[in-house]
């Protein structure tokens, strides 16, 4: 390692240690590697105008945030929900049954587990509370659900981790599709068995229960949000539209749904919603932005090779080393960002990867699910914090009932670990040669 | 950005921010509308245009870097947090001016050379669109300066004022 890199480190770490943003942290560090090693300055703009230039998928993440938060303001959230409990309402532990159903269709039409918490989430959590559950529970399993949101296709994470390694987006959404349905299963059979345990009564005193005599209507009025996944995963699979397109599409689809049918956007609405969006696409957009600077900077320093030779000087076999990268990440999850992880850690894996064969799009959505993990494990739990933030229950409530479901969510990343194929089969079906 | 005496300085600020938030709005809005347009040309029309995916990208790269460059408050970035939360309230100053002077001198010395890459680019065309480079490239000559000002107001803020100006972050993240 040079000592032009290592200074760059040195700046990003030390800069990241003492509050700076992460988005100026890399654009400084790259910046004092560049003068040390005597490189233009000018290479800093030129890789961020061009890395955002030349990636069209990128134009999928403010539009699937525009789309999110479009059905989150649009009360397109709410008639689903109603739908959700008039399915699972009436078990044992049923409103909490219902968080995480509820996250599995919302992730159908969303790509980010944030715009989860802070949607559906939200709103399943305070229904939770005021029907009895303790507020760190409900909590707790609103977190846990909401990483299902990345791993179902749409996927922001996804997008960025394609970004990065060139693997083929359509493909990686298809991976994430048996991952998300048995993270849904495993969090269910937890919360059954908890409620068991505990000898829960079902909540039917909930005032929210749907009575027989509703169904039709609330099937009627959660009917055309229910049809969004259909037209996002019909539109991108039946190849009619591209990931990009289709987010778009959704984002039309859920803006004439909220104004038409639900009746629920105004124009100040809608002037609030864009601003926001763009927003969040921009703190998005500046990270993404700066990754590629940084990248530029490592790759020019020689150092995802140095890592490859290391890695392949441990005689490594795929899946230890699977399980050594896993490893890794899960720590990394605990302390830093999952923007980092995705754009600035991930790179330096995918030569060792390439160089085992290991196929990139089994990789990415086993990291990917890793990464999102990462997300509720204290002490930087993004999600944690978003929620406590918005809901106003303490952080430390919420961190005493989560490690229950990060059990079953790491049970879920060992199985995809050891058996590829749960990943892989459905993109196979779909003409992948992986 | 300073802390201005007069009352109507104050109202010329706050009308800018507020139509730079409007030019952020349309920003979103164009990509939006533009998809929705390639879209409709492509499936309903059956006549593609090749110009809508290039503009969108345009427009995002401008919309990253014009929000980035007035509109996204200090506290309302993406950043570790673990040792700033943890240490006092005077420590966190000292950090805050720490990052700050560094920010402001790195991104500082980076103009000279950015300004030579975007007016080089004046011999380059975008593929479809055919604008020209440096033109698309510009919104850096206004993202850069715009940071290192408020950068600089920030940190006189720290050193001579009140804590922080009004970037000041929130106690809590996010």
């Amino acid at each position: 390692m040079s000592f032009a890199f290592a200074l760059s480190l040195g700046v990003l770490f030390g800069l990241g240690a003492v509050g700076a943003p992460i988005a100026y942290a890399m654009i400084i560090a790259s910046i004092a590697y560049l003068l040390v090693a005597g490189q233009d300055l000018g290479l800093v703009v030129e890789q961020m105008a061009q890395g955002v230039l030349n990636n069209f998928i990128i134009l999928a993440i403010p539009l699937f945030i525009l789309s999110a938060r479009i059905m989150n303001e649009g009360a397109l959230t709410d008639r689903l929900l109603k739908f959700c409990i008039m399915i699972l309402g009436r078990f044992r532990g049923g409103l909490a049954h219902v968080n995480v159903f509820g996250s599995l269709i919302f992730s159908g039409m969303s790509g980010s587990a944030i715009a989860d918490v802070a949607g559906i989430g939200r709103v399943m959590m305070n229904m939770m509370i005021k029907t009895g559950y303790s507020p760190g529970f409900a909590a707790a399993i609103t977190v846990a659900s909401a990483t299902i949101g990345p791993i179902f296709p749409p996927s922001i994470p996804m997008v960025q981790y394609s970004l990065v390694s060139d693997a083929s987006i359509g493909y990686l959404f298809l991976g994430g599709i048996i991952p998300a349905f048995l993270m849904t299963g495993f969090l269910m059979l937890t919360i059954a068995y908890v409620a068991a345990k505990k000898k829960w009564r079902p909540d039917r005193a909930n005032d929210e229960i749907v009575t027989i005599r509703e169904i039709p209507r609330v099937t009627i009025q959660a009917f055309p949000a229910l049809l969004l996944p259909v037209i996002l995963l019909g539109g991108i699979y039946g190849g009619v539209a591209t990931p990009t397109e289709a987010a778009a599409i959704a984002a039309f689809y859920a803006l004439l749904v909220a104004t038409f049918f639900y009746r629920t956007i105004s124009v100040q609405k809608l002037y609030v919603i864009f601003f926001e969006s763009a927003h969040s696409g921009a703190l998005v957009g500046l990270i993404i932005a700066a990754a590629y600077i940084f990248n530029f900077v490592v790759t020019s320093a020689n150092i995802p090779q140095l890592i490859s030779t290391l890695i392949s000087n441990l005689n490594l076999t795929p899946l230890s080393f699977m399980l050594l990268a896993n490893v890794i990440f899960l720590v990394l999850g605990c302390f830093v960002d999952a923007t980092i992880s995705l754009l600035v850690v991930i790179p330096l894996f995918l030569p060792s990867c390439r160089a085992m064969g290991i196929d990139l799009v089994y990789f990415g959505v086993v990291i990917v699910l890793n990464i999102m993990i990462g997300l509720t494990t204290p002490p930087y739990g993004i999600l944690l914090y978003v929620l406590s933030g918005i809901t106003g229950v303490p952080f430390s409530k919420i961190v005493r009932e989560i490690w229950v479901f990060i059990i079953p969510l790491l049970a879920v990343l060992v199985v995809l670990i050891i058996f590829p194929d749960l990943v892989l089969w459905v993109p196979r079906i779909f003409g992948y040669k992986g | 950005m300073s802390q201005p005496k007069g009352e109507t300085f104050m109202k010329v600020l706050r009308w800018l921010h507020d139509r730079a938030k409007d030019v952020g709005v349309v920003l979103l809005m164009a990509i939006f509308f533009t998809f929705v347009l390639q879209v409709f040309m492509r499936y309903v029309v059956g006549h593609p245009l090749g110009w809508t995916l290039e503009m969108s990208l345009m427009v995002y790269l401008w919309l990253v870097f014009w929000f980035s460059g007035f509109l996204v408050k200090d506290k309302e970035q993406i950043y570790f947090d673990m040792l700033y939360v943890a240490v006092k309230p005077k420590t966190r100053q000292i950090f805050d001016i720490i990052t700050g002077t560094i920010i402001v001198i790195a991104l500082a010395l980076s103009y000279p050379a950015t300004v030579d890459y975007v007016t080089f680019m004046k011999i380059e065309k975008t593929g479809a669109t055919q604008i020209r480079l440096d033109y698309v490239f510009s919104i850096f000559l206004i993202f850069l300066p715009f940071v290192v000002i408020r950068g600089g107001i920030r940190i006189f803020h720290l050193l001579f004022g009140d804590s922080g100006g009004p970037d000041k972050r929130e106690e809590t993240n996010p």
